[in-house]
């Protein structure tokens, strides 16, 4: 209650001095489930059935300050699946202050922060995801000319409704060369960065209480190409497993990251190459691998096309940074490359007088290849021959046939280790080979209202066999839209149809949607961070508004 | 529980009140250049916003529609088009190619670490704005197929006004 006393005082405070051209500005978001029992796909709703995340953020600016804060209740308990220290929790998680000038900024308070690629440090929030890896702290940022940027930064880091008891420090520096060197038709600029964990080590000497990781990078543009480079090390320290050390034995972590792209006018080429050799970098060593992404200080994502419909996402990558070694499986981490090819054809084409557009991606990842020895070291090689965890190929054509209809085909051909998909060890279970294909339709009705038809079909003789997908949309108004939708596993044992509908109302800036319907169980990955969802039926609500 | 409702009325009750602009932050173009979002509509030019990214289907064809009918509206209207990727570092450098590769002539800024897309509440994307002089005048979330034919009479609307 305290708090909410809080933010009015922040709210009247500013409405007195807002002579001084400041401005209040923030958002509601509101995301509700009510479960019931599903017998035919073994869902038996838990006892608090209505489950609910709730956020609620609202910052004040004037010219040179930025204050806000963050409340967030998961009452009675957070959605399926969420991190479970949320569940029935309510309070003000994030606050901060920001004060700035025209060669310094300084904030107090939480904070979200990258690094480069993030390699070593991203602190973020993904609602769906269910990350908020804030810092509670002191962040320093400085720049002294118009080339160079400094970042300094000390804190804590969150765990749900906590803090974890390391410290976190880091530096970071951004250099542009372009004026330094007097490039004329390149830009070039470099970074380097250091990120340092301290946690008391108890009464173990033999870990490590600092561990540092760092960083430096590269990126260039010059006319059409483009070139990034990021390499990362990090400092020798123990690993773990569901929250218990495996060893006192420390390993030392690598990670490199090589882009390149070229691109003008209607074509687009992108390359992206990067191995991660037990690289992962956590705020408490034992929170390594847990599969609620907390505690994260590395952003390791996945690299592979981020897939939307409903039978294209569901043999995904994760992306597979560990070094593990167990009884049942040991592996190093992971080797791969992703490649995308945009082109726009001319108009006037076969295909009508507007542009056909294509996407073309294409994506490797694999273990490295290792060899383990009776004393827990390892030998590696660069890249070598490791098992493959994931391989896709896509291809989607856009076309606009008249100003009314447009179409898009999209086709999937996937392989995945068995491991990543259902879980357990890597590399021994086998493979999913499946292949999709997709077509989407969307035409404008004379009136104003419009409709979305989308048939796609999963072949696979692994796994759960076969599935067929439909979904129709039919937008009433701008702001009215309706939905119904269904999966269907007829190959597999239980032809289990995931059927789904729902409408959205979305007007201005606030956005309600409802549906009812069963939720696939598996990984939901968002930008490349993947989480696993259960099995479920219910009701679904979310509300957003921001001012 | 009686928390989320005071919050849900005071929030309604605040929402009369606050001013509608955009927030003072700095984003940086594909070159490493800053940026900062409230110079993007300054001197009365109507800057057309739209937060977007590589893995948003419907942002993709949002932006795809608007660059096909971009000369024909322009005759029309003055105004630019911003497209904010929001688009992290796991995928902003495909964003290059794909801006390219679609032939896209919008104005491209980033957003990578999602500080815009937080302080405009915009948890779902794509989210479109219209902005001059840094305030903002329509605002809606999401896309339609036809969703382009209502945002250019807003922008013919706004034009005149």
């Amino acid at each position: 209650m305290k708090n909410i006393f809080f933010i009015i005082f922040l709210f009247f405070f500013s409405i007195i001095y807002s002579q001084d051209q400041p401005y209040i500005y923030g958002s509601f978001e509101s995301n509700s489930q009510l479960l019931q029992d599903d017998e035919s796909i073994g869902f038996l709703s838990p006892e608090d059935n209505f489950r609910s995340n709730n956020y609620f953020q609202i910052n004040y600016q004037t010219n040179n300050i930025l204050a806000g804060i963050q409340y967030e209740g998961y009452l009675p308990s957070s959605l399926l699946g969420f991190y479970p220290e949320l569940d029935n929790q309510n309070k003000i998680t994030n606050y901060f202050i920001k004060v700035q000038n025209e060669k310094s900024d300084i904030t107090i308070g939480s904070f979200y922060e990258q690094f480069g690629n993030g390699l070593i440090f991203r602190s973020w929030e993904d609602r769906q995801l269910g990350i908020n890896n804030a810092i509670k702290g002191v962040r320093l940022k400085y720049y002294p000319s118009d080339d160079v940027e400094l970042t300094a930064l000390v804190g804590q880091q969150r765990d749900g409704f906590n803090y974890t008891e390391s410290t976190i420090q880091g530096l970071n520096t951004e250099i542009s060369l372009n004026q330094i060197l007097n490039l004329k038709d390149t830009d070039l600029s470099i970074g380097t960065s250091i990120v340092n964990r301290y946690q008391e080590n108890g009464s173990n000497d033999s870990i490590p209480s600092n561990v540092s990781a760092y960083g430096g990078r590269l990126n260039m543009y010059s006319g059409n190409f483009s070139l990034s480079i990021e390499g990362a090390i990090k400092d020798p320290d123990v690993i773990a497993n569901e929250n218990t050390l495996v060893s006192n034995r420390l390993y030392d972590g690598t990670a490199l990251q090589l882009d390149f792209g070229y691109s003008k006018k209607g074509i687009g080429l992108n390359t992206t190459f990067r191995r991660l050799e037990n690289f992962n970098f956590y705020s408490d060593r034992l929170a390594e691998g847990n599969i609620y992404n907390q505690k994260t200080l590395s952003f390791t994502p996945t690299l592979s096309k981020q897939q939307d419909y409903l039978l294209t996402n569901i043999y995904v990558y994760n992306s597979q940074p560990r070094l593990v070694m167990n009884s049942i499986e040991k592996r190093s981490g992971e080797v791969g490359f992703q490649n995308d090819f945009y082109y726009t054809f001319n108009k006037d084409n076969f295909l009508g007088k507007y542009k056909t557009k294509i996407a073309f991606n294409f994506s490797y990842w694999s273990g490295i290849e290792s060899s383990f020895n009776e004393d827990n070291s390892y030998n590696v090689k660069f890249i070598g021959k490791g098992p493959r965890y994931y391989r896709d190929l896509n291809l989607e054509i856009k076309n606009r046939w008249n100003s009314k209809l447009r179409t898009a085909i999209t086709f999937l051909d996937v392989i995945v280790d068995k491991g990543i998909t259902l879980g357990g060890p890597l590399g021994v279970q086998g493979d999913i080979k499946a292949k999709v294909g997709v077509i989407e339709a969307n035409y404008l009705h004379a009136n104003g209202k419009s409709s979305r038809g989308v048939v796609q079909h999963l072949w696979t003789k692994n796994d759960r066999k076969n599935w067929l997908g439909l979904v129709y949309e039919y937008g009433i108004s701008s702001t009215v839209n309706v939905f119904i939708s269904d999966g269907w596993n007829y190959g597999g044992d239980d032809k289990t149809h995931y059927y789904n509908l729902g409408g959205s109302y979305s007007k201005n800036s606030t956005r309600i949607s409802l549906n009812y319907g069963r939720q696939r169980g598996g990984l939901i990955c968002i930008g490349g961070v993947c989480r696993f969802v259960p099995e479920s039926n219910g009701f679904n609500l979310n509300l957003t508004h921001s001012f | 529980m009686r928390n989320i409702i005071f919050l849900s009325v005071f929030l309604l009750s605040i929402t009369g009140f606050s001013q509608k602009t955009l927030p003072n932050i700095n984003l940086k173009t594909f070159e490493g250049e800053k940026v900062n979002v409230t110079e993007l509509s300054s001197n009365d030019k109507i800057a057309l916003i739209s937060l977007w990214a590589t893995w948003c289907v419907p942002c993709i064809k949002e932006l795809d529609a608007i660059n096909e009918l971009y000369d024909e509206w322009k005759a029309e209207v003055d105004f630019e088009v911003y497209a904010i990727s929001v688009d992290d570092s796991r995928s902003v450098k495909r964003a290059k190619a794909l801006v390219n590769g679609k032939g896209w002539e919008h104005n491209i800024l980033l957003d990578t670490n999602q500080n815009l897309k937080r302080a405009l509440g915009a948890s779902a994307i794509p989210e479109t704005i219209i902005v001059r002089n840094n305030e903002i005048l329509y605002q809606h979330t999401g896309y339609r197929n036809g969703d382009e034919y209502e945002l250019f009479e807003k922008l013919k609307k706004l034009s005149k006004e």
